[in-house]
Order: C-alpha cells, then structure tokens, then sequence
C-alpha cells in the first residue's frame, strides 16, 4: 500500500490536566508519539497510568489541556466536536472492553450501524459478510443479552472494521474475557487487521498481547518512559 | 433524508426492544383523553348551546321597542339565517262581561326558530309538542284566559277589533319571560291577524323581539355586524344575561368540561415527561456510541426528533381514533339523557385533539431530549460521565408555556389560567423546597435505622433533587384527580342545592296588602305553608347623589337598564338568608336607609352613604345607601335590586309577590287562587324550570363520566410513572443481593421505600389541591370552600397503597430472578 509510511497519527507535547479539590493533576504530559500508517502500536502501563485518556485524546473523543494531535494530517486539537465526529465517522474504528453494543438491536443491526450512519446502502451486505468472517453468521438476530462475552467482541469486532476504518482503537479488548476467549478474539483482530490493513492502537496492560504489537509505548504517571 | 430513515429504523428497533412501550402508552392515553374530551365537550356544549337557545326560541334576539329596519332583516337573508318576530303587548279583553288584562304575544310563521310549542286541544287530552304557532284567524291561549272569560275551546275571542278562534289551550312557550306581558295570562295571536286588532297605534307600548337562527358562524357576524347599529331601546338578547340561572349552570358546566381538559393533559404531560427521562437515560449508551461512530451533535437531535416525531404522530392518530370511540361511547352511555339530535363532531376539536398530543409530546420531551444531544462520546470508555441537564429554565419554561396556552385554548378564561399556572407555580416551588429541605435533614437520622429501614429511607434521601421531582411528578396526577373530583362533586352538590326538588316554581304577583292573610290561609288548605310574601313598590332610580342617572350610566349596561324601568322596591326587617352582605350593616330601624345589590352598585358607581332618588308614581322618595350586599339570582325565590328599612317606603302604594312550590297534579288550584283573588297574577315557571332541570341531569351524566375518564387516565399514569422510576431501584437491589442481602430484607426495604414515596405523595398532593380549590372556589368558580377532611384521610392512603403495591410490583424482579441474569438485563 503507497500509505504504509504516511504518518497517521502526530502529537507534540500532548498533556490533559483535569481539576481537583486539591488542585490541578496532571493525568498526561509531554506525549511526543507518531504512529505510521499500517502500523500496530501497544499503549502499556499499570492501571492510572494515563492509556485510557491518551487512546481518547488520540481517537477526538476528548481533548488535550496541552499540545495537539494531527490526525490523517488534520489537526484533531483546532476541530470542534461535530468536526471530530465527522473524522471518527470516516477513518476510526472502536473495540471497547466492555463491548459497547446498542442492547435493543441484533448484532446484525449493531453491526450495520456505522454503515448506516454512513447512508451506505449496502450496510446489510456488508455487515452480514463481516459477521460471517468472524463467525457469527448462525447469530444474526441475536441481541448482545442472548450472546457471550466472546460472542459480543466479536460482534464488536465486526463493527470496528466493517466501516474499513484507517484507524483502530482498541481499548483492553481481552479485558472482559476469559483466556481463552480473549486469544480467540486478539487471533481475530490481527488477522482482520492484517486483511484491511488498518492501523492498530491497542491499549492493554497485557505484556504478551502488546508484544504482538510491532512497537509498545509504556506510560507511567502520565508520562511515556 | 437518509438520517430520516436510519431515525425510523432505530425507532423499529427501539420498538421493538420495548424501550417506547411506557412513553408510547402515556402519549396514547394522552391524546385519547384529550381528543374524547375534546370532542365530547365540543359536541355537548353546541347541543346544550342548541338546547339552552330553546329558551330564547332562537339563537340571537333583538328586542325592541319599534321595528327594525327592512335592511337588517335582509342582511340576515344574505347570511342565510332563519327569522321571526313576536310582539308582545298588553291589552284588555271583554267577553261575557267579565274583563281580563291578558298578555297577548303575535308572532310570525317561522316561530319558534329553536325549541317547540305545546299546548292541548281540550281539559282531557295529552299536550302536543307544536313547531308553529296559531294559524291566520286563530288564537291560543291559557287556560286561566278561558275560564276568566268564561269562554270555552272553539269560541271566538275578539282582540281590539278582531274576532280569533280559540283552537288550541297553550301550555308551553320555550321563550316564555318574567316580565310584565309575560307575566299576564297569555293570548297567543297570528302576526297576520295584528294589524286587523287595531291595538296598535302609533306610541302604543310593545315589546318587539326579532329572533333568528342559523349557523354559529353567520350568527356571530350577524351579532358583529348588528351591534354597533343598535339604538339605545335595542338590545342584543344572550343566554347568560336574559336568563341568568341557566347561563350560570352552563357557564359552570363549560368550565368544569374545560378543567376536565387540563387534568388529563396535565397528568398525560407528568407521564410524559418521566417517560422521556426515563427513556432519555436509559440512550445515555447508545448516545456515546453514535457519538463514538461519527454522529454529530445536531444530528443526534435530528434522530431522536424524527423517532419522537414519528413517534408523536403515530400515538396521536392511534389516540385520536380511541378518543372518538371513546367518546362515541359516552355519548352512546348517555343516549337517554341527551336530546335526540346530538351536534355532529367538529373537524377542529378531533385536530386539537391530535395537535394537543404532538404539542404535549414535545412541550414535555424535549428537555429530557435535548440531554441526549449533550452526551459526551468519551462516556463510551467512562460511564460514570452523565450529560449535564438541559437547564432549569429552559425545561420549565417550555412545560410551562405549553400547559399555560392548553389552558388558555381550553377555557379561554385568562382569570382561570393564571390562577392554576401562578397558584400551581407558588405551590410547586414551595413544596418542592419543603420537600428538599426535610429529606435532606432525613439523611441524620439513617445510621439509627434498622437496615430494611436504612436501605428503604436511602433511596429517597440519597438523591433528593431526584426524589422531590418524582414525589412532585405524583402528587400532581394525584392533585389533578383530586381537583376533578371535589370540583365535580361541590359543582353538583351545588346545583342540588340551588334547584331542590320542591324549589318553588310559581310566582304570583299583585297581592293587595288586605288580602295577604286570606291569600296565605288559601296556600295553607293546599299545604303550601312557610311562605314569605314580600311587598313590592314600584318606583324608578332617578338621581344618584342629586345628578340624573343618565349622566352616569353607561350604554348597554346592567345599570342602563335598571333606570330604564320600575323597579320593584321592598322592604324588610331582615335580609333574605341567601343574600350576603358586602359592605355595611343592615340596620331595619334607620329611616331612608337602602340595601343595594352589588353589581348593579358597581353599575351605578354607587358606593356607601351614596344619596338615591326614586320617583314612586307623582313622588319623589331620597334614601341613603347603608347597606350593599350579594344576591344569590339562580334561586326560584324573588329577589330584589333595592331593600328599604321598613318605614322607608311607609304610605306608598303596595302590593305582595311571592313564589311557592305546586305539584303538577294539583295545577287547578290556581283557578281557585284566580277565582278567590281576582287581583292576582300568577307566572307559571314550572314546565321551564322542568326543561332546566333536565339539561343540569345530563350535564351531571356528562360530568360524571368525564369523572371516571380523568380519573382512568391517572391511575394508568400513576402507574407507568412509578414503572419509569424503577431501573435504578431494580440494579441496586441486584447489587444488595449479590452482596449477600436476604429476599425478606429487600422486599421490606422497597416496600417501605415505596410506601413512603406513596404517603408523602399525598399528603403533598392533598395540601397542594386544598389550596388551589380554595383559590378556584373562591375566586373563579364562586362556590364556598370547606376543607374536606375525608381527603385528608383517604387520599394519603390511596396513595400509599397503589405506589406501593405498582412499585413492589415492578421491582419483584430483584427478588425473583437470579442476580445474573437481572444484572445482564439491567
């Protein structure tokens, strides 16, 4: 692909600093990152070490106290927020630990959404065909409350990269999983991420899933070391 | 387009999840109570209007004391409006030697416009209802006329110069007045026949009453147009002003429909709006996700505005369609009551019914809506991030607006909308402070609770921003249910007491004062027994304060009027009981003292110590205003505008009125009563008075069956308002359980939590309605206030009763189900 060393992402001293009774805390400073197209990139550290906020501020669903992003070439930091959804809406993607599905609709329908947000009209296509790659094709009506945890990754999954985002944001994906499911699931997210050629930001505090990654970032008090 | 779509697809699916059945049922029952109320006030107030303009005999009437111009009568022929005239005069009859002041009324083809005749063709046979009345070269007349006259069914009556067949004994007639020609035996001629009588002359006294009928539209710019034409002896004819009983009845009738309308919207709009809260928290998730993949924040508005508005219009249609069988089926209900003829549905009010659901709909779900907008996409990774609420003003406002102008649209009374907006308002605030502030200073008292009790008490105080507003969102249906039921039952406990079955229904006048003890030992051998006659002296107002009345007053009024005419002038050691004093103290004793009635002081501008000439025949009486008081008009009791201390009026001219009861079957006494004093008038009123009870029977079915809607609608509220309160009762009692809480605790905890919610409720309720009927009663509907202790008792425990068993009912799932599974769903 003629992209594969584009940078995708570039932030320059990226901090957020939130408010306390006690005074300011800074939860993140100075982050310098640039992440290449098609590359898959692990955010490590202990819990409160900052990889939640930073995967938010790098994903435009939070912004920074300090520094910018640049996102795909565009500056995330100078966009308002109906700007960065309009972003998020064409080259990001999501797998959250606690899956995120919509309870009222079927994983069909979970899946569809981003393509309909999209008018694509053929969002049925589509998201029947990527839920057929992760094999849930016997599960099309099912709502996430009939469906296991591993089910619902999948499902999850499938919504991530049915939209062929540029960008995946995965945010502990093994976190609610046991073992064995989890491997099942990060052997799918590498595969499917291998096939679409998206590039991977995986927050874990996971050592062997990052080492997955071909490069780890590790944060500690908010600062990366 | 396409989002429209996707907003339709995401309604399906929410539908289809169960998440619109609360909010999708408050709308329906919304609109389906607004629309039969609606529909069904509209429909009974043009067949009561219809039915009431009976006793008018027309819709519109211009009395007069000449003709009207030829072009009046045509501009009513553009309008296509029926008309016709009577004219009523008296005029002395001789026949058999025997002479008879009689009341004769000429009328033209077309009378009566609205209403019928009746009237019997001998002693024995049944009364016909009749739409016209006598034929050219006939007369109909009472049956005192005939036995005064000594004349018999087919014998010839000669009226001025004109001999007419008597062909039928006039029973009825729907316009029948109390004054001077009504008042004397009734003579009932063609209009053809008048000229040929010859009574008329030039300056002759006559009443002319130009009636006419036709659609509501044409009479009311017919009346717009006529108006301002009037000449100062004409005068625009109205149901409320000429007959005062009736109009107060259905002026009450009207507003009590029209308070019925604001209940049900009220209580539609609290369900509402906690079925939107509800349903707007529980998308907080769903929110962050579109958020998450790419939704703008408008564009989130724009989704869950197209579902409610899709939404809006489904409910509305499905709530229109009930509202019309609904209403259809009280009117079915009430089929024998009602007359045959029922005015068809109107377009409009099956339209407001529908507009009034989409307007309720939106008044109250877009605040909570607008929340969703707010919803950070960060709450995808943070789920403890709540989207700050759509602010105070802006909620309330919009509520606020909405109900006041359903008021307003409803009883288009502004003294009655800004009472219940401002006097709910007041009531509101202060409960909800009281409220806030006792469940604050409850949170103290929790670490000395047993535990079912702490746990039970907590979800009240935890929250009390969220508390207030749910005991709040109770009280006000339970308030609305309230206001509908005490309004209605003092309403018709009201009209009870004002028309008791033996409310007299005869008047007689002209009772010399030697006469008035044989006159009265005549009503005793009939058992009419504890009757006051009262003495009458007419006289005319002249001056107030030494300047002519007629500087004073003002055209078309109350007071205009009165001058215009004797009065009839009494006297009295007491008042009557009914009448109530405004200002000053009767004193029987003071010389040229008066009484005067309220608003015809009001009229006058005549205050107290206020100096009043009277001219009584040649003379000239002064007499100073010490005394104003209010007159109870709608009792079948005389009444008087002017009351003297009894020496006052010592030496004039006097004669006795009186009214009393008389049963239908004892109706020959009156002859007897002519016979014996011959001197006498007598107004018969009874077969109005009949007709009048009939409409307050059906306008209290009507009511009553309103009663039972409104009260439907909020039970069912009630019950979907605590359903929308329960998913955080239901995850926490989870929680509880899988910390190891025991079934028994629990159920006690919520029973308690849900009782207290209950008996606060209404208590809340109960002080909230006693203060807004007092401020009603006294002020709107002028009915007297008392408190009613058996609210107090029964309503609190109502409450109690049904939020605890919904609520414990709802949440039964905590104790029923495996905390897993409970968990997973939550």
């Amino acid at each position: 692909m003629s992209q594969t060393h584009i940078n995708i992402i570039e932030t320059e001293n990226l901090g957020k600093t939130v408010p306390t009774s006690d005074g300011s805390l800074d939860i993140l400073s100075s982050v310098e990152l640039t992440i290449k197209s098609g590359e898959s990139l692990a955010i490590v550290g202990a819990s409160g070490s900052g990889k939640s906020t930073l995967l938010s501020l790098l994903a435009g669903l939070d912004t920074p106290t300090q520094g910018f992003i640049m996102l795909k070439g565009q500056n995330l930091t100078s966009m308002d927020e109906d700007g960065r959804a309009e972003l998020r809406n064409q080259c990001v993607g999501f797998v959250f630990q606690s899956f995120q599905l919509l309870p009222g609709l079927t994983a069909l329908e979970n899946v569809m959404l981003p393509l309909e947000l999209r008018a694509d009209k053929n969002a049925k296509k589509l998201a029947s065909a990527l839920l057929d790659r992760v094999g849930l094709s016997h599960r099309l009506t099912h709502t996430p409350m009939k469906l296991s945890g591993g089910e619902q990754q999948r499902v999850a999954l499938a919504r991530a990269f049915v939209t062929e985002p540029a960008i995946l944001f995965a945010d502990e994906p093994t976190g609610n999983l046991d073992s064995k499911t989890g491997e099942h699931i990060i052997e799918l997210l590498f595969e499917l991420n291998q096939e679409k050629q998206t590039t991977l930001i995986l927050v874990t505090h996971d050592n062997a899933l990052a080492s997955r990654c071909q490069r780890t970032i590790k944060l500690e008090a908010g600062r990366m070391i | 387009m396409s989002r429209f779509f996707l907003a339709l697809k995401l309604l399906l699916r929410d539908g289809r999840s169960g998440e619109l059945t609360v909010l999708v049922l408050a709308l329906i029952i919304a609109v389906t109570s607004s629309t039969a109320i609606s529909l069904f006030a509209d429909r009974l107030h043009r067949t009561m209007s219809t039915q009431a303009a009976e006793f008018l005999a027309a819709d519109l009437v211009i009395t007069s004391s000449t003709l009207i111009p030829e072009q009046w009568i045509k501009e009513a022929e553009k309008l296509n409006l029926n008309h016709a005239r009577t004219a009523e005069f008296s005029t002395v009859l001789m026949e058999n030697d025997e002479i008879l002041l009689a009341g004769i009324k000429a009328v033209s083809r077309l009378y009566p416009l609205r209403g019928y005749l009746k009237a019997t063709s001998s002693d024995y046979t049944e009364e016909k209802i009749l739409h016209n009345g006598p034929k050219q070269g006939e007369t109909w007349t009472d049956k005192r006329v005939l036995s005064a006259l000594k004349l018999k069914l087919g014998d010839h009556l000669i009226v001025g110069e004109k001999p007419l067949k008597i062909s039928q004994i006039i029973t009825y007639e729907p316009d029948k007045r109390g004054d001077l020609y009504s008042l004397s035996p009734r003579v009932m001629i063609n209009d053809a026949d008048l000229k040929a009588t010859q009574v008329l002359m030039p300056g002759s006294h006559v009443h002319y009453f130009f009636q006419f009928s036709g659609s509501s539209e044409a009479i009311a710019q017919y009346r717009k147009g006529i108006k301002p034409l009037l000449h100062v002896s004409q005068r625009l004819m109205d149901i409320h002003e000429d007959r005062p009983e009736l109009g107060t009845a259905l002026s009450r009738a009207e507003r009590y429909l029209g308070l019925s309308s604001i209940i049900v919207i009220l209580i539609a709009g609290v369900a509402i709006a906690m079925s939107t809260r509800r349903y707007s928290e529980r998308h907080f998730n769903a929110t962050a996700i579109l958020r998450c993949l790419g939704c703008k924040q408008n564009e989130i508005l724009w989704l869950y505005f197209c579902q409610f508005l899709v939404l809006g219009v489904i409910a509305s249609t499905l709530g229109t369609i009930f509202g019309w069988f609904a209403q259809e089926t009280l009117f079915h209900l009430l089929k024998d009551l009602l007359p045959a003829k029922v005015a068809n549905p109107s377009l409009i009010a099956i339209f407001m019914g529908f507009f009034t659901g989409l307007a309720i709909l939106f008044g109250f779900a877009l605040p909570p809506l607008l929340r969703l907008k707010k919803v950070s996409p960060l709450r995808v990774l943070r789920r403890e991030l709540e989207p700050l609420p759509t602010s105070a003003w802006l909620v309330y406002s919009l509520a606020l607006s909405l109900i006041s102008i359903l008021i307003w649209r409803y009883t288009l009374d502004l003294k009655m909308t800004t009472t219940i907006i401002g006097g709910g308002l007041i009531i509101t605030f202060i409960f909800g402070l009281i409220l806030y502030v006792c469940l604050v200073q409850c949170r103290k008292f929790l670490p000395f609770l047993s535990l079912s009790w702490r746990f039970g008490l907590q979800g009240l105080v935890r929250n009390p921003k969220a508390s207030v507003s749910q005991i709040l969102a109770f009280s006000i249906t339970l308030l609305a249910m309230i206001l509908s039921y005490t309004v209605r039952t003092d309403l018709l406990d009201d009209w009870q007491n004002q028309l008791p079955d033996n409310a007299p229904n005869h008047f007689v006048l002209n009772v010399f004062p030697e006469k008035v003890n044989s006159f009265k030992q005549q009503l005793k051998q009939q058992n009419i027994i504890n009757v006051d006659l009262h003495p009458v002296v007419r006289g005319r107002l002249v001056k107030i304060n030494d300047v002519a009345v007629q500087q004073i007053v003002s055209k078309d009024s109350q007071g205009e009027r009165a001058t215009h005419r004797d009065l009839s002038l009494t006297w009295a050691e007491e008042l009557p009981k009914d009448n109530k004093t405004i200002s000053g103290q009767w004193d029987s004793q003071q010389k040229g003292g008066v009484s005067i009635e309220e608003k015809l002081a009001k009229s006058l501008k005549i205050k107290m110590g206020d100096k009043l000439t009277f001219t009584l025949g040649s003379q000239q009486l002064d007499a100073t205003v010490s005394h104003i008081r209010k007159v109870q008009w709608d009792t079948m009791k005389p009444n008087f505008y002017m009351i003297f201390s009894p020496e006052t009026l010592a030496g004039y001219a006097t004669t006795y009125i009186t009214s009393f009861y008389l049963a239908e079957e004892n109706k020959n006494f009156l002859n007897t009563l002519v016979k014996n004093f011959p001197s006498i008038t007598i107004l018969e009123v009874d077969a109005v008075l009949k007709q009048f009870k009939t409409i307050l029977t059906q306008l209290t079915e009507a009511i009553n069956y309103l009663l039972y809607f409104a009260l439907f609608a909020g039970f069912t509220v009630l019950f979907a308002a605590v359903y929308s309160t329960l998913d955080n009762r239901i995850y926490e009692g989870t929680l509880m359980r899988t910390l190891g809480a025991s079934r028994a605790l629990l159920r006690k905890a919520h029973l308690l939590e849900f009782s207290l919610l209950g008996l606060i409720s209404g208590f809340v309720a109960v002080l909230m309605s006693e203060t807004i009927i007092y401020t009603l009663y006294t002020y709107v509907l002028h009915l007297d206030y008392h408190i009613n202790w058996m609210l107090w008792m029964g309503i609190p425990l109502i409450s109690t009763f049904c939020i605890a068993v919904t609520g414990y009912w709802g949440v039964r799932r905590v104790v029923r189900q495996s905390p897993m599974q409970v968990l997973r769903e939550c």
